[in-house]
């Protein structure tokens, strides 16, 4: 009897074993992929080196996939740039939020729009000649600066406000803000407030905003400050605010000057008026492109993509009218922007007509404006968003 | 599952013509009472019953009124859903490669019309039943039309009434105007081809509205849905009925139906990946590559591992069959240490290839035996590697799709792949675990509680959290897995863990007599666990598999959490942001909730219909 139990013993574990073998080369088959070493060198595999699928993410990242196995996926301290990178994969890969009003959108056909957006193909048509190259990542906020370090992406144009501690801590940097937001309030004319309206006026009020987040800090700050008594209500999401807001919940609510207009335009019940104050926001938000540290020369192409719209901008020069600046007809800046003449583009490694492209295949920044901002009900008259020409913010250094 | 159930000897397997029999003689068909005598003796019966009555069917009313409001408030904007349904259904799938899609769709029509021919799915459906649900469909339809708020488009009211009314004509007719209803039975095909016929006439007849893309904007059109739309499902339909008969008619041709349900029980296991990775993801080989290296490493593991194996099992092999095992196996295990080190390169495929030759090699002694018992032992091998060699090239290979945004699953599709292969891989690994927790050896029975008592005890949100950002750290070097393999590797791992909890509740209520029995037949251990313990542990254990199931498939809505587009994140997060739709969530949520539901709904009926057929809970 014992002996007959041993075998049996032995025998059940090997069948478990087997049972396991298979389920080991399922998992296997479904979730990995066969890369390769990072020493080629050293390869018995002769084929290694040009293996064509050596992906760093196999299933779902078609650009990823064609990236070489045997360096980091972004190499930035080691003389790589993320310029040579994405030319050598072809697409650019941009981390969106996918989820902004106005600044990244996925449309009802699975297109993405939005300035964000738009800028992101903007960096495309300057390194690729392409602005549909672009491969698309949408992040949370949380997951979003990670991204960048990780190289998961290679800029990131997910409306993330510039700071000190961001720009100082975490191993990125910051491109020129191309939109400048700021936090400010909105509530009912009915209620005896106006455009003019100041902060102070607010006092008893109740205040909603969204849970946890740096609006609900400034204007808890901003009350303290000017002494008055306000109760705030905060929720997890910014549509339960408005939602809060429509119901009558709340006195005043506060967000984003861009987040607050944007619902104004859309969500504002006929026969009330509600109203966008103080004129000058409570806090700055300059929203803009962020890239790895370290890499000049990819931040350079970013920069100077995004002050290529700025210039164009400024000297008039719209989709239509690339060919007449190439041709000398707004200005020697304007002819050296477009490629027309000596070698702004190509010392930075693009081609000569990278913002050529830029202009052509996107727009300029009123046009990028115009496309995106104008339909949420953005004015960018008036506002910090406006030519530095025309007393805005939005200013180039010069193209010589 | 039926390949490896085959023993010397013959033991009676669902599904089985003799098998069957014992359910064939059904229980007694329950006494059938008039509708009249059943509302009187069911809600009528006493004064305390008839006050419940009223109460709760007021109650009832209340809550339709409350759910019919919320669907047709007039701060619904409808047009959300209707003009987002592709980015609910398929995310950014590129929409001139919809074919692709198409072609999924239809594959797995002529794959379920076939799996029910070879299932033999005609179960007979009595008259009565028909005119009951009809009756019952028609008069939730007319108090929904009464009770439907003022801001409903009157047509839909008039519909509803409309509709409703008819069916209750007809089911009433069927029901009083057929002699004993409940003897008379109409043929499951004649239903489905009802169904069918009444499907497409909706399509192509209802007018529905249609929204046209153009440059991004959606334009809504009057008229019946799209031709793009209703073409391919009708087609769809054809191809499920189509396959249904062809099925059936190579069941009559063959004489039976257990080549089809073999071959249909493989295609469900793998066709879904080859239609996820190869169809859906469309990856561009490199021929060169793929004939000069993959074709010659699953050639080369394939039949040099397959005559190894072959060889092992030879009964008088065993001795060595371990020995060789055990230094493949040192092989293996130094061949992944080696990776993470990085001593020397190797192809990530070759090592798994390794691992898994090294574990069927110390399997053979188990599969020792007849000549024919050992090539079926070797052509396992052989289709592992086959299948394991070329999922790995495809997942490999880069993706042709013009895709913006990745991943390339999203939407329902996500939902639905994730949920399934989940399912399929935590349903093995959960047997293994339960079996490995019930077993007699120390080291399998710590180790397995350890891991299910570990799992459990973790939130599956941060399982999903730690799958999808630690596990490249615990890979190779040069090794990784994409975001979804890793949400899928972790949702599987925490999946398996109650799966064996649950199979660990059947495997306890097998009685120990089975055992003795089994080996008093002189059954091995292997033949024991198979053929006797386990189809009955997983008979019983069907209501709670079937539980999980359904938990695991509306639980892929974590997947939004990581970084997936599912239903939930396209409808909470993504329409919301859309310039025409600013802050419009709730039509979006109300709409995954009804295709939640349906499916969670849908598996449940099929359980109880397996249920009855395997005769669960009742005495036996």
């Amino acid at each position: 009897m014992t002996r007959r139990g041993t075998t049996n013993r032995w025998r059940r574990a090997a069948g478990a074993v087997a049972a396991l073998a298979l389920i080991a080369g399922a998992c296997g088959g479904d979730d990995d992929d066969d890369v390769a070493t990072d020493e080629p060198a050293e390869a018995d595999e002769p084929a290694d080196a040009d293996e064509p699928a050596d992906a760093d993410e196999p299933s779902d990242e078609p650009a990823d996939a064609e990236e070489p196995s045997d360096e980091e996926p972004v190499d930035t301290t080691q003389g790589g740039s993320i310029l040579d990178t994405v030319i050598d994969r072809g697409t650019l890969n941009c981390g969106v939020s996918g989820a902004a009003v106005a600044f990244s959108v996925t449309e009802a056909d699975g297109s993405v729009t939005g300035i964000d957006a738009d800028y992101c193909r903007a960096v495309a048509a300057a390194v690729l000649g392409d602005a549909t190259a672009v491969t698309f990542t949408a992040l949370t906020a949380a997951e979003r600066f990670t991204a960048v370090q990780t190289g998961d992406v290679d800029v990131l144009m997910r409306n993330s406000t510039w700071t000190q501690s961001r720009d100082t801590d975490v191993g990125m940097d910051f491109g020129p803000t191309t939109y400048y937001d700021g936090q400010q309030l909105m509530a009912r004319e009915a209620d005896g407030f106006s455009p003019s309206s100041e902060v102070a006026e607010i006092d008893g009020a109740v205040v909603c905003t969204n849970a946890g987040t740096t609006t609900e800090t400034n204007i808890t700050e901003l009350a303290g400050q000017l002494g008055i008594a306000i109760t705030l209500q905060t929720f997890e999401d910014y549509d339960q605010v408005v939602d809060a807001f429509l119901a009558g919940t709340c006195d005043v609510i506060t967000t984003d000057g861009s987040g607050l207009v944007g619902r104004k335009a859309v969500q504002q019940p006929e026969g009330e008026n509600w109203v966008i104050f103080p004129a000058t926001p409570i806090s700055k938000e300059p929203l803009g492109p962020v890239y790895a540290q370290n890499d000049s020369q990819w931040a350079d192409v970013v920069n100077w993509t995004v002050y290529a719209t700025f210039i164009a901008d400024e000297l008039g020069i719209t989709s239509a009218d690339v060919d007449a600046a190439l041709a000398g007809d707004f200005g020697p800046e304007a002819q050296r922007l477009m490629g027309g003449e000596g070698e702004l583009q190509t010392v930075m490694g693009l081609s000569a007509d990278a913002f050529y492209n830029v202009i052509s295949q996107v727009g300029n920044y009123q046009e990028i404006w115009d496309a995106n901002l104008t339909p949420v009900g953005l004015d960018r008259e008036g506002s910090a968003n406006a030519q530095w020409t025309d007393g805005g913010l939005i200013y180039a250094p010069p193209a010589r | 599952m039926g390949a490896t159930m085959d023993g010397p000897i013959h033991v009676p397997q669902d599904g089985d013509a003799e098998a069957l029999d014992y359910t064939k003689a059904a229980p007694p068909e329950e006494p059938v009472t008039p509708p009249g005598r059943w509302v009187k003796e069911n809600l009528f019966s006493s004064t305390s019953n008839t006050i419940q009555t009223v109460i709760f069917g007021g109650l009832l009313l209340v809550l339709l009124r409350f759910v019919l409001n919320l669907v047709f408030s007039e701060e619904n904007n409808w047009a959300a859903v209707a003009t987002n349904v592709r980015l609910l259904m398929s995310y950014n799938y590129p929409a001139e490669q919809y074919v692709r899609i198409w072609f999924t769709v239809g594959a797995l029509a002529a794959a379920a019309g076939l799996s029910m021919a070879a299932w033999q799915l005609h179960p007979r459906i009595s008259v009565r039943r028909i005119g009951v649900n009809l009756l019952g469909t028609g008069g939730v339809l007319i108090v929904m039309g009464i009770l439907t708020p003022g801001a409903t488009p009157s047509s839909i009211r008039i519909g509803m009434l409309v509709i409703g009314a008819a069916l209750l004509v007809i089911g009433a007719g069927l029901l009083f105007g057929t002699e004993d209803p409940h003897l008379k039975h109409v043929s499951f095909t004649a239903v489905l081809l009802t169904i069918s016929g009444l499907i497409i006439a909706f399509l192509w007849l209802f007018p529905l509205g249609k929204y046209l893309f153009i440059d991004g904007e959606a334009i809504q059109e009057d008229g019946t849905v799209s031709a793009t739309t209703k073409g391919p499902w009708t087609v769809t339909i054809l191809i499920l009925l189509a396959s249904l008969f062809v099925g059936r008619a190579i069941g009559k041709a063959i004489g039976g139906t257990r080549p089809l349900r073999l071959a249909m029980g493989v295609w469900w296991v793998i066709g879904p990946a080859f239609l996820i990775f190869l169809v859906l993801r469309d990856p561009e080989f490199d021929w060169d590559y793929v004939l000069k290296v993959d074709l010659p490493l699953a050639l080369a593991f394939g039949l040099g591992g397959g005559a190894l194996l072959y060889a092992l099992t030879k009964p008088t092999f065993a001795d060595q069959a371990r020995a060789v095992g055990a230094v493949l196996m040192g092989f293996a295990i130094f061949n992944w240490v080696a990776a993470f080190f990085g001593w020397y390169a190797m192809l990530q495929k070759v090592r798994f290839s390794f691992l898994a030759l090294a574990l069927f090699a110390l399997a053979a002694p188990t599969f020792a035996g007849e000549k024919s018992a050992r090539l079926r032992f070797a052509g396992m091998w052989l289709g592992l590697v086959a299948v394991g060699h070329w999922l790995i090239t495809g997942i490999n290979t880069p993706s042709t799709l013009d895709i913006t945004a990745p991943p390339f699953l999203g939407g329902f599709v996500l939902t639905v792949s994730i949920a399934y292969y989940v399912m399929l891989a935590s349903f093995p690994l959960g047997i293994l675990l339960a079996l490995a927790r019930t077993s007699r050896m120390p080291i399998f029975r710590v180790l397995s509680t350890i891991y299910i008592e570990f799992v459990r005890g973790i939130p599956l949100i941060t399982v999903l959290f730690f799958f999808s950002i630690m596990l490249n750290l615990f890979l190779p070097n040069g090794m990784a897995v994409s975001e979804l393999a890793a949400v899928f590797t972790g949702y599987t791992v925490f999946s398996a863990a109650y799966m064996a909890e649950n199979i660990r509740g059947g495997l306890q209520s097998v009685r120990k007599g089975q055992y003795e029995a089994s080996d008093a037949l002189g059954l091995t251990g292997v033949q024991r666990t198979g053929l006797i313990v386990l189809p009955q542990a997983l008979r019983v254990s069907i209501p709670n598999l079937v539980g999980q199931a359904i938990a695991t498939f509306k639980e892929t809505s974590l997947i939004a959490i990581v970084g997936g587009f599912d239903l939930l994140r396209i409808a909470d997060k993504t329409i919301p942001a859309q310039t025409a739709f600013i802050g419009q969530k709730r039509v979006g949520l109300l709409f995954i909730c009804v295709v939640y539901w349906a499916f969670s709904y849908s598996m449940s009926r099929a359980s109880r219909n397996l249920e009855v057929k395997l005769g669960v809970g009742q005495a036996r």
